[in-house]
């Protein structure tokens, strides 16, 4: 009985958390992203994907990965991955507090979207063109 | 091998570890919750009796020795030890031996490798909240094994099932209450 409890909330805490991560959360501060804080030379001309991560963070370079062939398909879009281990500083201004976080910046370096933990890349495909305002085509 | 290791470890080889984990935790959520750590009802030897205390709980008034021989505290004890082997020695702990020896074979080689700090450090997470649950139950403190044990099935099922670790998620929120890791000069 109590195992059933204890399973099932389990289920639920991993159902929900799975169904935020493919939530893109649009209510942020629409700051501008200054790059060179970053440690970055320059952002995207029509949009950048800052991605936050740790040294000890599983999902981090599975999330590298798809956002790096994400920006590379296409032109002005840039993809940037901010080590946070030791730059708690970055981490508390952007209030990080999982990894992998993931910011969308328009072309003004204004950030439009965020998204908590693992998202998929048809998700993030779909907030990207909403972002650079192009038509998709998937 | 070395060349593997030195390239990362293939990503399927913690989760495979963390379901056998799971199960093994739950084993013992069901075996604290059966045994002293949870019980009510004490029976103190005085002069020429017992003295009976139905709302008194077993835990405190077992000695150690009957606190260490519950089979939940035996099992959250081997668990912990497997967390420790996990934490000191990744490559030789048994989950990972069994994967790479008997499951590896049988599956498509891995399309990626990962960085094995991330599930070491998990490790380090799941042995602390076991010794926390060990310690409070040896000093008598009742529910502490089951909310132990629970606490790290959760971690380890979601890693598992869903693959979210969540210690590498709260790294940060660690680091920001200053439990790791501390500021590189700015």
């Amino acid at each position: 009985m109590g195992l059933a409890a204890l399973l099932a909330a389990t289920l639920g805490i991993g159902l929900t958390l799975r169904w935020q991560q493919n939530r893109p959360r649009r209510d942020v501060v629409h700051e501008v992203v200054e790059p060179a804080r970053l440690g970055a030379e320059r952002l995207g001309e029509r949009a950048t994907l800052l991605q936050f991560s740790t040294e000890l963070c599983a999902r981090c370079p599975g999330v590298h990965r798809t956002l790096a062939s994400v920006a590379e398909g296409q032109e002005g879009v840039l993809h940037l991955d901010v080590d946070l281990t030791h730059r708690p500083d970055i981490a508390k201004h952007f209030h990080v507090l999982q990894t992998p976080t993931t910011l969308i910046l328009d072309g003004d370096g204004a950030v439009q979207t965020r998204f908590g933990g693992v998202p998929s890349r048809d998700v993030l495909e779909l907030e990207l063109a909403r972002v650079t305002g192009e038509p998709v085509h998937a | 091998m070395p060349e593997t290791a030195r390239r990362g470890i293939d990503p399927r080889g913690p989760r495979f570890a963390a379901a056998i984990t799971s199960v093994l935790l739950l084993v013992t959520v069901f075996l604290s919750l059966t045994g002293i750590s949870t019980s009510k009802g004490t029976l103190t030897a005085v002069p020429r009796g017992f003295v009976v205390d139905p709302d008194g709980w077993a835990v405190q008034a077992a000695s150690v020795a009957q606190r260490v021989f519950d089979p939940g505290f035996l099992a959250l004890a081997v668990v912990a030890l497997l967390f420790l082997w996990g934490v000191a020695s990744p490559r030789t702990a048994p989950w990972g031996v069994l994967y790479r020896r008997l499951v590896a074979p049988r599956l498509a080689p891995p399309t990626e490798l990962e960085d094995p700090r991330p599930p070491r450090f998990a490790q380090g997470v799941g042995l602390f909240v076991s010794v926390v649950g060990l310690v409070l139950h040896l000093v008598g403190v009742p529910w502490a094994l089951p909310i132990a044990a629970a606490a790290a099935f959760v971690a380890a099922f979601l890693n598992a099932v869903f693959g979210l670790c969540l210690g590498c998620q709260l790294y940060l929120l660690l680091q920001r209450i200053g439990l790791v890791g501390r500021t590189a000069a700015a």
